[in-house]
């Protein structure tokens, strides 16, 4: 059987080795270039800012051309820092974007999209109640967002990220969605 | 390696280095931004990770593991755990003979391979009398093992003395996951026969079991002149393993095995037998912290003709830990064990044995480790676990690791020291057993031998470019001193066991896995080692002994699902020469053809195939082949 000799063995195995590490090194750009895993909150954060485009507010919900687009969270922010990462230098139609966040839903200041991060059923119901005529597009990851009058829920399906819409909520908010965000969604009805 | 080699590989790793934190400086700033960029389809289709309490992920490790997953173990044919060790490039594996085998990582792969720690389930079977482990003793069900954990590199911060060079992890399946009914036969040229039956049940969702038997007989090995050699043996094991989750918050699981075994030896055959019981609480006191106790027992009896000592070693364990975060930055993890270990020796003539022939060794250790999130890419990890035994008193092993994870690679730098713990063989050992003048040559145990200490420094990088595909390499530069030697007291002829010989190390391990086809999966590595020992000033000893080394080590698996019913697989490796004793490098493979049904599996094996014998260290291995039937339902 024909067997390379151990010594140039050796010394192919060795230039093997050093070409290995070249082939590592520009892996490092296929690494670089792909997205195809991100942080869940990394991704949901993206998604509360892509809103933006697809929501109109009605014109009192702008005091004026420059005030700021406030996106804001409610209860434990789950976001970290990438809800800021995202918004930081953003404008949309003039408007800057910034994010605020509040503790209690006694505390929450007028703002275009509010995360709400309540666990417990019977606070998000009261929550729901207080925001009732407000101009506000109120999301979450909760599971019974949609059925206690929540605008758009997120659902995670096979480690990806869906939402669904609550068309009747965001009627009674006065609030537009494009017809592109809904093709995308899952529309629920009450 | 000559200097100009060295100097071409720091050149890599600096502008492995320099392109990974340039890399870091365009990703941290641009995460949000490449996503910003997606359209919502395609934001709709991005893979989430959430934040999980299991432990790290295999990428954002910081040693150089490598992991053998069950598939990799049953596609290759393995027999027992030392042939399925093989299938780890940064493991050095030799078969001494039918019934032993040496297995150690870094090198010091000697007669009496010492600085690998081996675990079972959380259960050290690294045997205090002789420091190393006793392979034939470990006879688990190779289709009940979840996967193998192979840390090279000093593990004594986690895991305690003696991980010096490794730790090899060897965790099965719980009970819930090894449901259902399996048994296996199997008859072939070297492992002559062989057969295991496991069961698994519930008794309700939340109480699941598992039993199991397994039996071998194999056969012997050759001489260099093709004679048989005495060593034939055959062994079976009992066990069962039960796992009780009364709440999503509380496991609990308890697992037993019962073994016995013969071994044609000279001039009268030996005997090993064993049982061990264990039982481990895990708690989850929220998504931040949480907590397990675990306490074993495991008693080994040795009756070793060719030795002539006989051992009888009983262990109890209880070990605590505690993982938790503290603030956003921090991540600690922090542990107690006690252990106690009553070993009762026989020495059949005096003119070798231990001395005294009982002993009774305590073990206390305390650890903590904190992982510190500098940036967000960036993690310190600060650890020390102190010990106290017997013979060398209080040790401390600490370690320094940095690693910088980003989505698809990490890069890694670890600092460590670790010690090898004097074990009987060291201290106990005596040639003959009765007093002797000072001016007759003997030996006189190691009264004075303190433990062997490293200190390794480690740089890594792992990188994952597509789903299919990862590479993962380490390089290691490590400093032994307070080695093994025997040297006689000034002035007389009497030998003791001494700490005389210190020396370095250094090396490199590849590792690759890639899914090349839908049904074509190959994984494998390489690893060259190179060490240099030499006496301590002023003393007179010989290292040469203390480990006999391969530079280099090749292995590839590759595993084919030719049909949905045919498999067809095979495993290549090459180990270089051995220098002192010379023994000649070989290359050989191992083959697997399988047809699958889905209850039916009929596979035929050959082993060893090039050559139709060799010799790894000791006697000569020839070539076998078996074939083996197994149902599964």
């Amino acid at each position: 059987m024909p067997i390379l000799r151990p010594a140039t063995f050796i010394r192919k195995l060795r230039r093997c080795a050093q070409w290995l590490f070249v082939i590592v090194l520009l892996s490092l750009t296929m690494a670089t270039t792909s997205v195809d895993q991100s942080p869940e909150y990394q991704v949901k954060a993206v998604f509360l800012f892509n809103f933006v485009q697809f929501v109109e507010w009605p014109t009192t919900a702008f005091p004026d051309k420059e005030s700021p687009l406030v996106i804001s969270v409610l209860g434990k922010d789950p976001f970290g820092n990438y809800l800021d990462e995202t918004v930081k230098g953003e404008k949309t139609n003039g408007h800057p974007v910034i994010v605020t966040r509040f503790q209690k839903p006694e505390d929450v200041k007028p703002c275009h999209i509010l995360f709400i991060n309540i666990s417990k059923e019977d606070q998000l119901t009261q929550t729901l109640e207080l925001l009732k005529g407000k101009h506000i597009l109120t999301v979450s990851d909760t599971r019974t967002f949609n059925r206690r009058g929540g605008m758009i829920q997120f659902v995670t399906s096979e480690n990806k990220v869906r939402f669904q819409v609550n068309l009747e909520a965001t009627k009674n908010a006065n609030l537009v969605i494009s017809s592109k965000l809904l093709r995308l969604a899952e529309v629920v009805t009450n | 390696m000559r200097s100009s080699d060295y100097r071409t590989w720091i050149l890599l790793w600096i502008i492995l280095i320099v392109v990974h934190r340039v890399d870091a400086q365009e990703i941290s700033g641009d995460n949000p931004s490449i996503l910003k960029h997606l359209s919502m389809e395609e934001l709709m289709n991005v893979e989430v990770t959430s934040v999980s309490k299991r432990p790290e992920k295999l990428l954002e490790v910081a040693s150089a593991i490598q992991v053998i997953t069950q598939e990799d173990i049953y596609r290759s044919g393995a027999t027992c755990l030392p042939e399925a060790l093989r299938l780890a490039p940064n493991l050095q594996v030799a078969q001494l003979s039918s019934q032993h085998w040496i297995i150690g990582a870094r090198g010091f792969n000697a007669a009496f391979a010492n600085k690998l720690l081996v675990m079972i389930d959380g259960r050290t079977v690294y045997s205090p009398l002789f420091a190393g482990v006793f392979w034939d003793a470990q006879q688990v069900l190779l289709e009940d093992v979840e996967r193998i954990e192979v840390i090279s590199g000093p593990g004594g911060t986690l895991w305690g003395a003696n991980a010096v060079n490794g730790v090899i992890n060897i965790i099965t399946k719980t009970a819930e996951e090894s449901q259902g009914f399996y048994a296996s036969i199997a008859a072939g040229s070297m492992m002559r026969t062989y057969g295991a039956i496991r069961y698994g049940g519930k008794i309700n969702s939340k109480l699941h079991y598992r039993i199991f038997t397994r039996f071998v007989d194999r056969d012997n090995t050759l001489t260099t002149t093709g004679e048989d050699n005495p060593d034939n043996w055959g062994v079976a094991q009992t066990g069962f393993s039960v796992g009780w989750n009364p709440s999503q918050v509380s496991t609990f699981s308890f697992q037993g095995n019962v073994y016995s075994g013969i071994e044609k030896t000279l001039p009268d055959d030996s005997h090993i037998d064993g049982q061990n019981i264990l039982a481990k609480w895990n708690y989850t006191f929220s998504e931040k912290s949480e907590m397990s106790l675990q306490f074993y027992f495991d008693r080994t009896w040795r009756k070793d003709i060719p030795s002539t000592i006989s051992d009888e070693l009983k262990t109890y364990d209880m070990e605590f830990q505690h993982r938790t975060a503290l603030g956003r930055n921090h991540r600690l993890l922090w542990g107690l064990g006690y252990r106690l270990m009553d070993d009762k020796t026989i020495n059949a003539t005096p003119i070798i044995g231990l001395v005294p022939r009982d002993r009774v060794m305590d073990l206390f250790s305390v650890f903590l480790q904190d992982e510190i999130r500098l940036l967000d890419q960036l993690r310190l990890t600060l650890g020390s676990k102190v010990q106290h035994n017997e013979f060398s008193g209080l040790e401390v092993q600490p370690s320094v690791r940095l690693v910088s994870t980003l989505k698809k690679n990490t890069l890694w730098a670890a600092v460590s020291r670790a010690i090898r713990a004097p074990s009987r063989i060291d201290v106990d050992y005596y040639l003959p057993t009765y007093e002797l003048p000072d001016d007759v040559p003997h030996v006189a145990g190691g009264p004075n031998f303190d433990s062997e200490k490293v200190i390794s420094y480690e740089l890594g990088y792992r990188v994952q470019p597509t789903k299919n595909l990862s590479f993962s390499i380490a390089t290691f530069y490590s400093c032994y001193d307070d080695l093994y030697s025997v040297e006689a007291r000034p002035g007389t002829q009497v030998y003791e066991i001494q700490n005389g010989v210190k020396g370095t190390s250094r090396g490199f391990e590849f590792f690759a896995t890639a899914q090349m086809l839908e049904g074509w999966r190959l994984r494998g590595g390489y690893t060259y080692f190179y060490k240099e020992l030499e006496p301590k000033p002023g003393r007179i000893a010989d290292p040469a002994s203390l480990g006999n080394d391969p530079e280099h080590q090749v292995i590839i698996q590759s595993m084919a699902n030719l049909s949905k019913s045919f498999q067809l697989d095979a495993t290549l490796r090459y180990v270089d020469k051995r220098p002192v004793p010379y023994i000649s490098d070989y290359i050989t493979a191992d083959a697997r053809i399988a047809w699958i049904t889905k209850h039916w599996e009929v596979a035929v094996v050959g082993q060893n195939l090039f050559k139709d014998k060799h010799i790894e260290y000791l006697a000569t291995i020839p070539r076998s082949a078996y074939l083996k039937i197994t149902c599964r339902f």
